[in-house]
């Protein structure tokens, strides 16, 4: 499309946008996802700083600016400062951590079960690392000392990791056979997991004392309210490594989607595969809720959003999807503390709202792609 | 040359395969045939690494299965499922271009080349952007192949024969593409690769094949050139069917022998 046509159209369609069009119109999914990467990471870095300027107290972006780079250290008021360092820029940088973790999670647990319905929150995982979680605040220092002692502040993360992984294995033993996965028992098993999560977790609340009561209240409906610089340390090596391997998984999983025997014949060694991905799963879910507890369908919403836009080749699949989860996120805790200001919505609550039904609509749209 | 002795496989504790053992020459056709369930498909599983052997050994040029990684055996052999399912829309283009291996070095202008003449051979050529998913049974089963082919492209690399296994390849194709697919089959044995297939055509497999291994029960019951296994005798012994090899039936019947196309 000649760009003075593009420009016609209205301001907002750029020369990416247009070019991104024009592969859209000749179907060459491989260039039109390049280019769609290359776009979600502008949106994604405009959302993040939009973010930062976003709230009650005013700072504008001239002004952080002038004081970022030394210019004029009058430009922003003490109290700025501290609301712009210590609230909301944590809270957008762990916004986008943990966007992008639960996105790619989505993608990878997907590609793994191959079924676009395979995700972390709604077949149980995140339930499971949650349950880690939840032990571990209830049972405390008492039971768990020594892994306090050895992991310090990662000892909440470390524990919901492996509330994810026991999670994430068993699924996988319950509904994989031969290489087939059956995605009924695998929902189900997710709605057995969540079941026995839930009845634990009532057990643990008649055992807790009041600041644990409200610390998990927390779990219950995920919230990036309590971000701050100790959360980002604890849970961005954590996510950062197990987004770091996915671009290697990406073959595999491509290969994967004819089943696990066709992927061996061209020369994927499968068994490395599932357990790196099973391990890449377990340990970003459970950073994430370690976090910020259990936030649902970004990792259902926004891969299947990406896989109807450039296809389901994981190697722009993976990094399109923690672009677009990592800003999905931030906005829907845009929305979550301003829609009831001066109060705050649990981003959990946000993300249900919008995710659930488009989740349905999916449903609707493509019961027969889903093997339901 | 691929060397399969004594192998047994046992599928769900229950035995499958006893003792069968075959050789695939480089250079040449071979053909499994025999009944349903009588362990042809679990054979060339065993003989792509894909199931391991309760018993027996199996060689890829001199070389123990056992010892060899994925990637070295993908580099050895290409293998064409009975069937495959996929679970995503991926275009045409996309599976093929699975097949490709993802060298570091991966010429871009190199592969989609490699990819476009393997659609061709498995006259395909319009189909790159099309959904596999809505495809027929037929045009599947080509793309897998041409997925196949782009793993193997070459017969012989750096002197070392390479093999397709083929299961079944030609099930659900039309006759012209029958005889398309196993033209492509004796083409690439003829540059110096090997193919095993699986057949229950039997008039394809006397056209085309070098080498024909009988099963029956996970036992080879005859093997050799088409002409010695093709039998009166072996076919009721292995099918269970009294039937006559080289009889044409009484004249109101009519009858189609694939020898007879001109392509
Ligand atoms: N996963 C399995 N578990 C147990 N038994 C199996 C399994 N797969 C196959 N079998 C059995 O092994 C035997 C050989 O199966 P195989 O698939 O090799 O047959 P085949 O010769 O390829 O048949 P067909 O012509 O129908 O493709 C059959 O009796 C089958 O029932
Ligand atoms: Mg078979």
């Amino acid at each position: 499309m000649p760009r003075s046509e593009a420009l016609g159209r209205g301001m907002r369609l750029t020369g990416l946008a247009a070019d991104i069009r024009s592969e859209w119109r000749a179907g060459n999914r491989a260039r039109l996802a390049r280019l769609v990467v290359v776009a979600l990471a502008a949106v994604a870095i405009a959302t993040f700083v939009g973010s930062i300027m976003t709230g009650a107290a005013d700072a504008s972006l001239a002004n952080v600016w002038r004081w970022l780079i030394g210019e004029a250290d009058q430009a922003l008021s003490i109290r700025d400062r501290i609301i712009i360092l210590d609230i909301r820029l944590p809270r957008a940088v762990l916004g986008m951590l943990v966007g992008a973790s639960l996105a790619v999670s989505g993608v990878v647990m997907q590609g793994l079960f191959r079924n676009p319905l395979a995700d972390p929150g709604l077949v149980g995982v995140s339930s499971g690392a949650s349950l880690g979680a939840v032990l571990l605040i209830v049972l405390g220092t008492a039971t768990f000392g020594p892994l306090f002692a050895l992991f310090g502040f990662y000892a909440l993360p470390v524990a919901a990791f492996f509330g994810g992984l026991v999670t994430t294995l068993l699924l996988y033993r319950i509904a994989t056979r031969g290489g087939q996965t059956s995605i009924a028992t695998l929902l189900l098993a997710g709605i057995a997991l969540g079941a026995l999560t839930g009845a634990v977790t009532g057990v643990l609340v008649f055992m807790a004392d009041d600041k644990q009561l409200r610390d998990l209240t927390f779990w219950g409906l995920g919230s990036l309210a309590g971000a701050n610089w100790t959360k980002i340390l604890a849970s961005a090596p954590i996510i950062l490594l197990s987004l770091a391997v996915t671009p290697f998984l990406a073959r595999g999983l491509n290969a994967i989607t004819l089943g696990e025997a066709a992927a061996f014949h061209m020369g994927i060694p499968v068994q490395r595969l599932k357990n790196v991905a099973i391990v890449s799963v377990a340990a970003a879910t459970g950073a994430s809720v370690a976090v910020s507890g259990g936030i649902g369908f970004v990792g259902i919403v926004v891969p299947h959003l990406l896989r109807l836009v450039i296809g389901p080749d994981h190697r722009y699949l993976l990094p399109a999807s923690a672009l677009l989860g990592g800003t999905l996120l931030i906005l829907a805790d845009m929305i979550a503390r301003t829609i009831v200001s001066p109060a705050e919505l649990p981003i959990g609550i946000v993300t249900a709202f919008i995710g659930a039904p488009f989740f349905l609509w999916i449903l609707l749209r493509g019961r027969s792609n889903m093997g339901l | 040359m691929i060397n399969v002795s004594n192998l047994s496989v046992r599928l769900g504790g229950r035995p499958v395969l006893h003792g069968v053992s075959l050789e695939a020459r480089p250079g040449a056709l071979t053909a499994i045939v025999g009944p349903n369930g009588c362990g042809k498909t679990t054979t060339l599983k065993a003989i792509s690494g894909e199931l391991a052997p309760a018993g027996g050994t199996i060689r890829i040029n001199g070389r123990d299965l056992r010892g060899l990684k994925p990637w070295e055996l993908a580099s050895m052999r290409g293998v064409l499922p009975q069937s495959t399912v996929i679970s995503f829309p991926f275009t045409v283009r996309e599976v093929v271009r699975l097949g490709l291996a993802a060298g570091a070095n991966a010429d871009a202008a190199l592969h989609d080349r490699i990819a476009a003449e393997a659609l061709e051979a498995v006259d395909l050529g319009g189909f790159a952007g099309r959904f596999y998913q809505e495809l027929s049974g037929g045009e599947q089963q080509r793309v897998q192949l041409a997925r196949v082919l782009c793993q193997i492209s070459e017969p012989v690399t750096d002197g070392e024969p390479r093999y397709l296994l083929l299961d079944e390849p030609v099930s659900s194709l039309d006759i012209r593409h029958q005889l398309g697919i196993m033209q492509l089959a004796r083409n690439f044995c003829e540059r110096g690769g090997g193919v095993v297939a699986v057949m229950h055509d039997l008039n394809l497999t006397a056209m085309f094949a070098d080498h024909m291994v009988m099963m029956k029960a996970g036992k080879v019951r005859a093997s050799g050139a088409p002409a010695e296994v093709l039998t009166d005798e072996t076919m009721e012994a292995v099918f269970g069917c009294r039937m006559r090899v080289g009889v044409a039936p009484p004249a109101p019947v009519p009858f189609v022998l694939p020898q007879t196309a001109s392509l």
